[in-house]
């Protein structure tokens, strides 16, 4: 067991548990983006930073576990300082998002939307210069990639390399123009993706999404020639009816 | 049935073994890009959606006179691979599309707040002809192990005398690993089965099958990992509750709970496939059902 204090009020935790992980189990949540339990520890968004005693700069708490040569150290989950960086952070993100947010797919239902609102996001071009331009790719029958709402968490690409084996989807660039994408900026409908869906779920924005067929649907009702049978398959009905997606 | 039915005849006609379930698509797919050597080995049953769709467009349109030209058969589905699906060869019983559209779980909640439905409000009611009331066996399909479980009810039941206390229960292949072994003793012949889910762990048991390390007759594939409960067309809950709570257990506890509720619980007892059998489709195995629900596969050279 290690002894530590998170906000000044003192905590045994279990050795390697992480920074996060023990504030969580004493009631404080310290937001994430890029961590993906079990598949995507990269430390690489630092939104969920915190002050520890003795270090030099801001500690990722998604990847630090603790250890013994933290006993006694001070973590500090809310102070000004780690405030004032995340709400950074977020701004920074935003200097090269599109922030098309009433259109988007995942309005309302997206991460970093949510976070802007907690940290108290009240300029949005706050840092205002040169944003990339992505084409959207169209390609697949069952989604689409909208890289200029991308934030580089790369929860789709651990998604798709470590639950499926596949890899077809990772980062090219570097820096400023990095971007998540194909090999050779192939198109998806190109490479051997299957179409899982499983780096849809994982994403926290709207960068990734299935391709809306609901007009579709809507059209053959309203068609007085057309008979419309509708099937389901069982587990929508396990993730369906919850009051937060239902209104 | 028609996958349990195929079993018991690969077995008996010593046919490729082992078998494998083709109701994936997202795996299917898997299988024809990166182990096309499978592909012998998958069953040649259409998936639950592409069956459906297939008996809608053939009996049910013939039962209630209407052109299959005119029907529009609409899925909701946990998958986003279903929207790949429907354009697949040799998916069309009626000489049309089994499916014409496929939504996802996310699409349909987008839907009923479009059309202003308070759904928390509306009484529960049952489904329309045709196969209105689906078995226990069905409502488990959603969780990893459902899919083995539902035709080893099936295929047991059948091998054993058609008893109808047969067993109903097949806990081992059950619960959230990626990796399952049972093995069953079926009328004095073991039965070895194997179960996974998300295709990292496809990759890993089949490279064992292939080298020889692992003998089985039967292995479920389903492509998420925890089976369609966690598919990629489903609700999206953030991050924040994935790290903490494992949905594609809680969402298989949802399932587990339907099936133990429903007095019918295996497929061969659903008055709904007694009708559809007796009237259209024969025996399973058919040529009717051969030509109705089963389906081909070919290898496919995408770039890997
Ligand atoms: S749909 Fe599946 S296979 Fe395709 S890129 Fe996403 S995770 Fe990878
Ligand atoms: S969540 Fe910790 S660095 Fe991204």
């Amino acid at each position: 067991m290690v002894n530590i204090k998170i906000n000044g009020i003192e905590y045994s935790v279990e050795e390697g548990t992480t920074i996060l992980e023990a504030c969580r189990q004493n009631g404080i949540r310290i937001p994430t983006l890029c961590w993906l339990k079990d598949i995507n520890a990269i430390g690489a968004c630092r939104i969920c930073v915190v002050e520890m005693s003795g270090a030099r700069s801001l500690t990722a708490a998604c990847v630090y576990p603790l250890s013994k040569f933290d006993e006694g150290k001070n973590i500090l989950t809310h102070s000004p300082a780690v405030l004032e960086s995340r709400k950074m952070t977020l701004q920074l993100l935003l200097s090269n998002h599109n922030m098309d947010c009433l259109a988007c797919a995942r309005s309302g239902n997206c991460e970093l939307q949510a976070l802007c609102k907690e940290l108290g996001v009240d300029d949005s071009s706050y840092f205002e210069g040169a944003k990339n331009e992505f084409d959207i790719d169209t390609s697949s029958k069952h989604m689409y990639r909208d890289d200029n709402k991308c934030i580089n968490c790369r929860r789709c690409v651990a998604a798709c390399e470590k639950y499926q084996g596949i890899g077809v989807i990772g980062a090219n660039e570097r820096g400023f123009k990095t971007e998540i994408s194909c090999a050779f900026g192939m198109d998806l409908a190109n490479t051997a993706c299957v179409s899982c869906g499983q780096c849809i779920t994982a994403c926290p924005t709207g960068a990734l999404s299935e391709k809306d067929d609901t007009d579709k649907v809507w059209e053959a009702l309203a068609d007085p020639e057309k008979v419309v049978v509708v099937q389901t398959a069982p587990a929508v009905r396990a993730s369906l009816g919850r009051l937060s997606v239902i209104r | 049935m028609e996958e349990a039915n195929e079993f018991i005849d690969r077995v008996k006609n010593g046919d490729v073994l082992p078998m494998i379930t083709s109701c994936s698509p997202g795996w299917v797919r898997y299988c024809e890009a990166y182990f096309p050597e499978f592909l012998p080995n998958l069953s040649s049953c259409k998936s639950p959606q592409q069956m459906a769709g297939a008996i809608i467009k053939t009996y049910w349109a013939k039962k209630n006179n209407i052109d299959p030209k005119n029907i529009v058969s609409v899925s909701v589905m946990p998958c986003t691979a279903k929207k790949f699906e429907i354009g697949r060869e040799d998916q069309s019983a009626a000489g049309v599309p089994d499916v014409d559209i496929s939504i996802t779980t996310r699409e349909l909640v987008k839907m009923i707040n479009k059309a202003g439905l308070r759904f928390n409000d509306l009484p529960d009611e049952k489904f329309d002809s045709p196969l209105s009331e689906g078995s226990g066996a069905a409502v488990i399909f959603g969780a990893t192990g459902g899919v083995m479980e539902a035709a080893l009810r099936t295929a047991v039941w059948k091998l054993t005398g058609e008893a109808p206390d047969s067993p109903v229960e097949f806990n081992e292949v059950r619960g959230v690993e990626g990796i399952k072994f049972a093995e069953y003793n079926v009328g004095g012949t073991a039965v070895k089965v194997a179960v996974v889910s998300g295709l990292a762990n496809a990759k890993k048991l089949l490279t064992q099958v292939k080298n020889g390390e692992v003998d089985v007759q039967f292995i479920e594939v389903m492509a998420c990992p925890g089976g369609c409960v966690n598919g990629g067309g489903q609700v999206i809950q953030p991050a924040e509750v994935r790290n903490f709570v494992d949905i594609r257990a809680e969402r298989a506890k949802a399932l587990y709970s339907l099936d133990t509720a429903r007095a019918v619980r295996k497929s061969h007892e659903s008055p709904d496939i007694k009708e559809v059998y007796a009237n259209f489709l024969g025996e399973p195995g058919s040529h009717t059902a051969h030509e109705v629900l089963h389906t081909s596969y070919k290898p496919s050279s995408l770039s890997k």
